[in-house]
């Protein structure tokens, strides 16, 4: 890794300053990066906000010509109804309890397998990565079909069972090559000095490697709990006869019929889902900081 | 509220709860089958290997080959499809199979190097996902596979019959929908796949060089940044969509306030595709930088010292330090992204309610196409169609990238 | 740090684990009548969504029931129609259908090629209902739906505020609209991007979709040119409509108070009831000059259909159910709180009809209107009409050439369905 460039420091062009993560960052370039950030920011909020908007306009109109995020006559209404007279507390607690629980079980699935592919050459390993890379390749569409048969037959339709096994299957091959890639950051000696001192395989994995890999074990949860939390097409096929089972993405449905949809219930609907996965991501933020002690194992 | 009771609550608690208590104690149950089972088989395929060797190995090879090929089609044939369809003729023989599939599994020479003392770790840490996988995966596939040669539509319902490869030739070469072919709308989806991964590499490497340092309300930022993956998709497609309406869209109301002139962004072919453009790319960014951003972090600072001790500017620490140890990281996250754009079915879907033809990717026309006819053996050959090319285009990236080393490498 | 996680992970599922011991599971649905005779529970698969009151409107009717049949309790789910099309025959492949069905009379298509449900003939008085109705849901010569409700039509509806009298004739909407639409407001508003605005207009050209055995496609006629030239020429030519306007921004608009008239169908009357009170009106779309025939959009309605293979005490709960919803009683309370015209004949009669001016609007375009194929080649007819529609309203392609292309795409579509 040496780079063959004249002994003489190389006078980075502006370009380079700026993207450079030094220690020092001379004060006009925080101003400058605090207001690109702000900008993307706002950019990224602002569809949002105008769903919200939606939410506490009266009357159900989806488009208005005002360009205000609150409205003349803004009222929470829509919320009080979906709160109190809809079913949608049942159906977000469903969902809650079903991705947590699909999140648990896909991390400890695709640890345990991304381990066994980061640190062994096993007959099969190529291929079988590869398989995971194609279960993602047919469209999610087609393969409805099947599961509710194969689902019918197993008895796991109408039941969360059924619904959390599929959820967390269908997470495990990203979230085994996200570790596997993790896992290779991550030097052999620190096993091997393990190994060395008695410590068995499999304890090694349980007390060194995982603690390191926080970030990326964050990662897999919180890509679990997306994947599941989003989900309208396994849901519709596996649980979608027995209300008292429904997502809330499921249940959202209900405000639509066949040419009008009650836009302020849907949107006031949206905005509450959202708050949960914003308060996980903010709670696993302070996890994917913690690979800042792989430094100082490293070279 | 009333719905939301404490019963309900607990109820729920208990069956989810019980569900991961069975799932954990059930894959702790098959490793440790799978870890004692080992030896022994370690031992049984030695064994075998020890008298078979006379035979040498390409001919132990070819025999395994065939019986597990054999089994294969076995298995593929027997997944019935049709509900009122009697089970094929040679299904009563599948125990058969099974035979042939373990006397194909050891005949192997490569059997002893699987069952190695060695090896049983990682067979058992994999078997737990390997066996959901088998199930969840293999099933529908075959029952896909079956009825990509059938011509299983709601006029042949029930039995449906055998058409061999007229599906597949289909796809190529009749109109997908009304006028377009494959090769129009393979190309679009190529394209639209190429602009969404271009923008949302940079982008969120971007902003994952952007955050990656200290920074006051880095973590305010990281939320905010966060929104497009937090609202459910649907949702934000729809925002979007109300968006690029003519009359009340917000871009629209800008433009015209800028002086620009109106665009009409879901009629207009170019135009509804940017705007397909637009809102994926507004999707996909903070994905990608929180999946940079962790990656970034695992680096370690001595890495930048040491190459800025050695001479090299920003851009070459970027290219020789950053994207390497990106590497194991960056693969699977584009490979990944490309395929899940590529497949993509709820942006061009949402995007494109008016349905015009021009907007359409390959998985939206497939599913215009087939599943609203409920043409299923159509759907099916298109759908392996579609898999054979991200399957190809993978395998060709990791040749390009070696991207299943590792780092360390 | 990973040790605390790690505790309170497997004491929670410990408890989870015992609780799951001691309460009863709700994910297991028993029959919830274990006294009396023959406890039924009927899964009632219904199109009807909550934003137009149609869902509550099924579960009361259902409650009612099981409160005068105590041994029979059913279990409603609602799917938008397209879910519940694809639901039904995903179904119909895995062997577990519902008990019945509520929709829309063209799912009758798909479900009898695959053989998904019964007919009816033989099973219920059709003679009370509705000609049109049934006819919306006759296939072969056999009925496969017993209407609920009729009409599902589009009419012309208008604001008192900006329209004293609605236009009798298209020369008349034209003259109209033109004064109407200013900068800020628009004669004619309607969803732009759906041929089912477009067939009425077809038949006031004197034109229809298909030939006369029902199955034929004939989208390349003078009629369906003509057609498309009209709906040009109020974009463009003598521009009465917006330059984009799809379902939500008509709706919108129209709401507002920004549009003056709108063509929309029975099931929003209600919403505008509710936003305009005494400024609506309801008329017959405008007769076409130049055919002098009124336009004839589809009437349809909202049908039950028996999935085959229903037998015993669930076969006759069902049809007392039927029977129990399109008595007179319920279909006079159907249309005042669906604001729907009723299926059943007699209850045409109900003064609630005469009395309200809207219903009676209602009442006066569905007795032009036609009754709405329901073979399954009407579908690659929709999708045969849309994009050309869309094209020629975007001004991108001739209405010879698009009404040509229509029945290009139709014909190969339908080669397809076998």
């Amino acid at each position: 890794m040496t780079a063959t460039v004249s002994p003489q420091r190389h006078k980075p062009s502006a370009w380079e300053r700026f993207f450079k993560s030094g220690r020092e960052d001379s004060p006009f370039k925080r101003i400058v990066i605090h207001a690109v950030l702000i900008a993307c920011c706002i950019i990224a909020v602002y569809p949002v906000l105008r769903v919200f908007s939606v939410s506490i306009r009266p009357g159900d109109r989806l488009l208005s010509t005002s360009l205000a995020i609150i409205p003349e006559d803004a009222t929470f209404e829509a919320y009080r109804t979906v709160l109190i007279e809809k079913e949608f507390p049942v159906w977000l607690w469903n969902s809650i309890a079903i991705t947590t629980s699909t999140a648990i079980v896909g991390v400890i699935l695709a640890s345990s397998s991304a381990y066994a592919f980061s640190r062994w050459r096993f007959p099969g390993r190529r291929p079988s990565l590869v398989f995971l890379l194609s279960t993602q390749m047919l469209p999610a569409p087609m393969m409805m079909v099947p599961i509710y048969i194969l689902a019918l037959k197993l008895g796991l339709t109408q039941t969360y069972r059924g619904l959390v096994i599929a959820y967390s299957i269908t997470s495990v091959p990203f979230s085994i090559w996200i570790l596997k890639g993790y896992y290779d950051t991550i030097p052999h000696e620190l096993e091997e000095a393990a190994l060395i001192d008695g410590v068995s395989r499999l304890s090694a994995f349980w007390r060194i490697i995982l603690p390191l890999s926080t970030p990326a074990l964050a990662i897999v949860f919180l890509f679990s709990f997306m994947t599941a939390w989003n989900d309208y097409l396994l849901a519709r096929v596996m649980i979608a006869s027995e209300r008292s089972l429904w997502t809330w993405v499921l249940g959202v449905r209900d405000f639509q019929s066949q040419f009008q949809t009650q836009w302020g219930l849907f949107s006031a609907a949206s905005i509450l889902v959202s708050i949960p996965v914003m308060a996980l991501f903010l709670y696993s933020s302070k996890w994917l900081i913690s690979g800042l002690t792989l430094g100082s194992v490293k070279g | 509220m009333e719905f939301l009771t404490l019963d309900v609550i607990l109820n729920s608690l208990g069956e989810v709860g019980s569900t991961v208590l069975y799932i954990f104690v059930g894959t702790v149950i098959l490793e440790v089958v799978v870890y004692f089972l080992w030896r022994p088989l370690e031992v049984f395929s030695r064994l075998i290997g020890r008298m078979l060797s006379p035979l040498g190995n390409a001919i132990r090879h070819v025999i395994s080959t065939l019986l597990l090929v054999g089994v294969l089609v076995f298995t593929v044939a027997s997944v019935s499809v049709g509900v009122e369809q009697p089970p094929p003729p040679w299904a009563p023989y599948w125990p058969l199979a099974v035979v042939a599939f373990l006397v194909g599994a050891f005949v192997s020479p490569t059997a002893p190097k699987i069952f190695h003392w060695q090896m049983r770790l990682p067979y058992m840490l994999f078997a737990p996902a390997l066996v959901g996988l088998l199930v969840l995966v293999i099933y529908p596939l075959l029952w896909e596979l079956n009825v990509s040669f059938t011509n299983l539509n709601p006029r042949h319902f029930k039995s449906p019959d055998f058409v061999g490869l007229q599906n597949y030739i289909e796809v190529f070469t009749a109109p997908v929908l009304k006028q377009v072919t494959f090769f129009p709308v393979f190309l679009r989806t190529i394209l639209w796949t190429v602009i969404n991964i271009a923008f949302h590499v940079t982008g969120g490497m971007a902003l994952a060089l952007l955050l990656n340092r200290k920074l006051r309300l880095k973590g305010l930022y990281r939320t905010l940044l966060v929104f497009p993956w937090a609202i459910p998709q649907p949702v934000a497609c729809l925002a979007w969509r109300g968006e690029f309406h003519f009359e009340y869209g917000f871009v629209n109301i800008m433009l015209q306030r800028l002086g620009l002139p109106a665009v009409q962004w879901m009629t207009s072919p170019t135009w509804n595709f940017a705007a397909m453009c637009i809102t994926n790319i507004w999707l996909g960014i903070p994905f990608m930088m929180v999946i940079l951003l962790g990656g970034l972090q695992s680096i370690a600072g001595e890495y930048y010292e040491a190459a800025e001790i050695d001479g090299a500017s920003g851009w070459q620490q970027f290219w020789n330090v950053t994207i390497p140890l990106l590497q194991p990281i960056l693969t699977p996250a584009i490979i990944l992204g490309t395929v899940w754009t590529f497949t993509n079915f709820n942006v061009p879907f949402f995007i494109n309610q008016n349905e015009l033809e021009t907007s359409d990717t390959l998985v939206t026309a497939l599913f215009r196409s087939a599943f609203q006819y409920f043409n299923l053996g159509d759907a099916a050959a298109f759908a392996f169609v579609n898999f054979g090319i991200l399957l190809v285009f993978a395998i060709l990236y990791i040749r390009a990238t070696g991207g299943l080393k590792g780092a360390t490498e | 740090m990973k040790r605390s996680i790690l505790t309170l992970v497997a004491l929670a599922t410990l408890i989870a684990t015992i609780l799951a011991g001691c309460c009863p599971s709700p994910a297991t649905p028993e029959p919830t009548e274990p006294a009396a005779p023959e406890p039924v529970e009927i899964v009632l698969w219904t199109k009807e969504g909550e934003a137009d009151g149609g869902l509550q409107f099924v579960q009361a009717l259902a409650d009612a029931y099981t409160a005068e049949n105590p041994d029979v309790t059913f279990e409603i789910i609602n799917k938008d129609v397209e879910t519940l099309r694809e639901d039904f025959l995903t179904a119909g492949l895995a062997g577990s259908m519902p008990d019945l069905l509520w929709t829309v009379n063209d799912h009758a298509g798909p479900f009898t090629d695959a053989e998904l449900i019964m007919p009816v003939d033989d099973m219920f008085d059709l003679s009370k209902y509705v000609g049109s109705a049934l006819a919306a849901a006759e296939l072969g010569g056999q009925t496969w739906g017993v209407p609920i409700s009729n009409g599902n039509h589009l009419m012309l509806i208008y604001n008192k505020d900006l329209v004293e009298t609605p236009p009798a004739n298209t020369d008349e909407l034209i003259a109209m609209g033109q004064e109407l639409t200013t900068g800020d407001q628009y004669g004619l508003v309607f969803n732009q991007t759906e041929p089912f605005w477009l067939v009425p207009w077809l038949g006031g050209f004197e034109g229809s979709v298909f030939a006369e055995d029902g199955k034929t496609p004939t989208l390349d006629t003078a009629a369906m040119v003509d057609t498309l030239q009209f709906l040009y020429d109020i974009k463009h030519t003598t521009p009465i409509i917006p330059a984009e306007s799809d379902y939500d921004g008509a709706d919108t608009l129209f709401k507002e108070g920004k549009a003056a008239m709108i063509i929309n169908g029975d099931w929003s009357l209600g919403g505008y009831k509710e936003a305009m009170g005494d400024k609506l009106g309801v008329a017959r779309i405008p007769m076409v000059s130049a055919t002098e025939e009124w336009p004839r959009p589809y009437t349809s309605g909202v049908y039950f259909m028996l999935p085959e293979g229903l037998e015993g005490a669930k076969l006759e709960a069902v049809k007392g159910f039927v029977e129990f919803v399109t008595n007179e009683e319920n279909q006079v309370k159907m249309i005042s709180e669906l604001n729907r015209l009723p299926a059943l004949e007699s209850a045409l009669d109900a003064p609630i009809i005469a009395e309200d001016p809207i219903l009676k609007g209602s009442a006066d375009q569905m007795v032009v209107g036609t009754p709405m194929p329901t073979v399954s080649e009407m579908r690659c007819n929709w999708d045969g009409m849309k994009p050309e529609m869309q094209a020629v309203l975007a001004d991108t392609k001739s209405p010879e050439d698009a009404a040509a292309a229509m029945q290009a795409a139709a014909e190969a579509c339908i080669t397809d369905l076998e």
